[in-house]
């Protein structure tokens, strides 16, 4: 019986589906994914109620929805903890610091030959090694998230700065000398604009890892309040719709801390083929 | 909800139609370490193969959850704290304790002197360390029972999660942290303080002790006499095993070593953590004393406002195992 709802379900969103598409228009565009991913919560709902999963194995989707509702301020408050100021903070940080050095990098060889390798180094440590570390270092509060963001960011930004800055072709480099340019000028006007589509794919890659660096460095020990905190602390009292409240939490926040980045990157590298629609 | 009954019933029917075999599966809720002394004593010992069971014991760790497992269906039977066992029911996973090996808790609360926390008076203002995850109960409701806000106030106690080490407490980021007699009370002496440097409260005296390591089964099963009767036997081989632990500490100790297959264990800190779990299990005959589950819910009913169980529970214990494993 339950199997044949489920069945049934997926069927009807498949053939609605099918039919929007054909439509075409902005309708065929946008309800398609809405369609699906309804059908997907709707048969998740079945699953569990139809097979009478146990909510201590898998929640059901209305259960999850009713303790976001319930929690939400709980929830916000997690949300600034951990997100407003461990990740942001060790995000601004931790690309900031990579943009630096990439600059110094990209200037001298040396360094180049010296700091790529550390930087490699930096960014293979475990994190379930280095959060104990930064809590011990840094105290329980959200500056020892901060660094463990830090350390999570700094080299897939560090690769895509100095990677960028190299990308201004030799041709182009010789018509600013032809120009007289300086240093200062050369990098603001050729390499940073020649760069920014790789700085944005850096900073759209850290948005997602300093998501998870400051939700797991809390698993670590932390004040009692935090995304990280609450998902440990639910899955110990078996409140595993509101560890899905956070995660579901956790999946918006970080969607629309990447499309943020994605959108200025949009603003600013609008000259570049990949932004052509 | 019937059909889950029923098949739930089938299942036990189906555990019931093998039972010459009678294999059980049992959960811990930690690493191998001697706090589970008597179930590896009873199984080397072959105590368990004189009841003609054949026991396989799964070692837990931080991210094993009894419960879930149970939910799993990965085991027959877990060891389990009374508040987790509780929130658990409370959840729609109907856990019932058959034994309760422990009779006191290990837990308390270790201060440094030099914090200047040397009484319970002079918590407000001080960061005291406490587990989550299920552990955090009884200390809420210590500190409703003092009066003292965990908001992190002034006037109040800031509250910070702490890992599986005493470190907050060597860092001075805590005045206080959580330790159990048995484990991490001893790796702040091994740290270097000695006894003289440190405060301890005792969950045990402060009246707000909750039951620990106890065996716990899923309700439906219990409706099968088959199932009881092997729980009887497992109850009475282990129980059996916990009073030869309480008698031979030392050669307890080793058998937990031996059965450590991660090698983490050394055999100072085993032999010490067997001297200490023996004063908890001592004067348990595996058998649940109510007025020490009343004491339990009481206290987890006062932890403050956010309380694990919101309601009194029911039917979360029987004596129907313990019974017919010690008819006397």
């Amino acid at each position: 019986m339950a199997l044949a709802e489920v069945v049934a379900v997926w069927i009807g969103g498949w053939l609605l589906n099918a039919r929007l598409a054909r439509v075409g228009g902005p309708a065929g565009r946008w309800l398609p994914p809405v369609v699906f991913g309804l059908t997907l919560l709707l048969l998740w709902e079945l699953v569990v109620r139809g097979f009478a999963v146990s909510p201590v194995l898998l929640p059901a989707p209305s259960a999850v929805l009713v303790a976001i509702l319930k929690e939400w301020r709980t929830l916000g408050r997690d949300v600034e903890q951990t997100v407003l100021r461990g990740a942001l903070s060790g995000y601004v940080i931790g690309c900031g610091a990579a943009f630096l050095v990439g600059i110094a990098v990209d200037r001298m060889p040396f360094l180049r030959a010296g700091l790529l390798p550390i930087g490699n180094f930096a960014s293979a440590l475990p994190i379930v090694g280095m959060a104990p570390i930064m809590v011990m270092w840094f105290g329980f509060d959200w500056q020892s998230k901060a660094a463990v963001v830090v350390l999570m960011v700094f080299f897939p930004m560090l690769v895509n700065t100095v990677l960028g800055l190299a990308a201004a072709e030799p041709m182009q480099r010789d018509l600013m000398r032809t120009y007289a340019a300086s240093d200062a000028q050369t990098l603001a006007k050729l390499q940073l604009p020649a760069a920014a589509p790789f700085l944005f794919n850096g900073l759209k890659i850290c948005t997602t890892l300093a998501l998870i660096g400051a939700i797991v460095a809390e698993f670590f020990g932390s004040p009692t309040v935090g995304m990280g905190f609450r998902i440990s602390t639910e899955v110990g009292r078996l409140a595993l719709d509101m560890v899905w409240a956070e995660i579901a939490v956790a999946a918006v926040v970080g969607s629309a801390f990447y499309g943020t980045v994605a959108l200025i990157e949009r603003a600013v590298t609008f000259w570049h083929p990949s932004q052509r629609v | 909800m019937k059909r889950w009954f029923a098949g739930a019933a089938a299942a036990a029917m189906l555990a019931g139609g093998t039972a010459s075999a009678e294999a059980v599966t049992l959960q811990l809720k930690w690493v191998t370490q001697a706090q589970f002394a008597g179930y590896y004593v009873a199984q080397e010992q072959g105590f368990y193969e004189e009841e003609g069971l054949e026991v396989t014991i799964k070692p837990g760790g931080p991210d094993v959850a009894p419960p879930q497992v149970m939910a799993g269906g990965g085991a027959d039977v877990v060891v389990d704290w009374m508040p987790s066992a509780l929130a658990a029911r409370e959840k729609g996973l109907p856990l019932v304790n058959i034994a309760q090996p422990f009779k006191r808790s290990g837990m308390m609360l270790t201060c440094r002197n030099d914090s200047g926390v040397t009484a319970t008076e002079s918590f407000p203002g001080h960061t005291l360390g406490v587990w989550f995850g299920g552990n955090e109960y009884p200390f809420l409701s210590w500190m409703s029972k003092l009066g003292f806000a965990t908001d992190g106030g002034p006037e109040g106690v800031t509250v910070l999660k702490q890992g599986f080490n005493v470190d907050p407490l060597l860092q001075r980021q805590a005045a206080c942290i959580s330790t159990m007699t048995y484990n991490e009370y001893w790796q702040v002496i091994d740290a270097g303080l000695t006894p003289e440097e440190l405060t301890v409260f005792k969950y045990e005296d402060q009246g707000v002790a909750t039951l620990e390591d106890g065996l716990y089964v899923l309700e439906a099963k219990l409706a099968d006499p088959a199932f009881v009767e092997t729980m009887a036997k497992f109850v009475r081989a282990s129980m059996k095993g916990w009073k030869w632990a309480e008698e031979h500490p030392d050669d307890a100790a080793m058998i937990v070593l031996d059965n450590d297959e991660t090698g983490a264990q050394t055999e100072a800190h085993q032999k010490r953590m067997m001297g200490e779990i023996a004063k908890l299990t001592a004067g348990s005959d595996g058998t649940l004393d109510p007025a020490d589950y009343e004491r339990t819910v009481e206290t987890l009913l006062t932890a403050g406002s956010d309380p694990v169980i919101t309601k009194q529970p029911e039917g979360a214990w029987t004596h129907a195992v313990t019974d017919l494993a010690f008819p006397d």
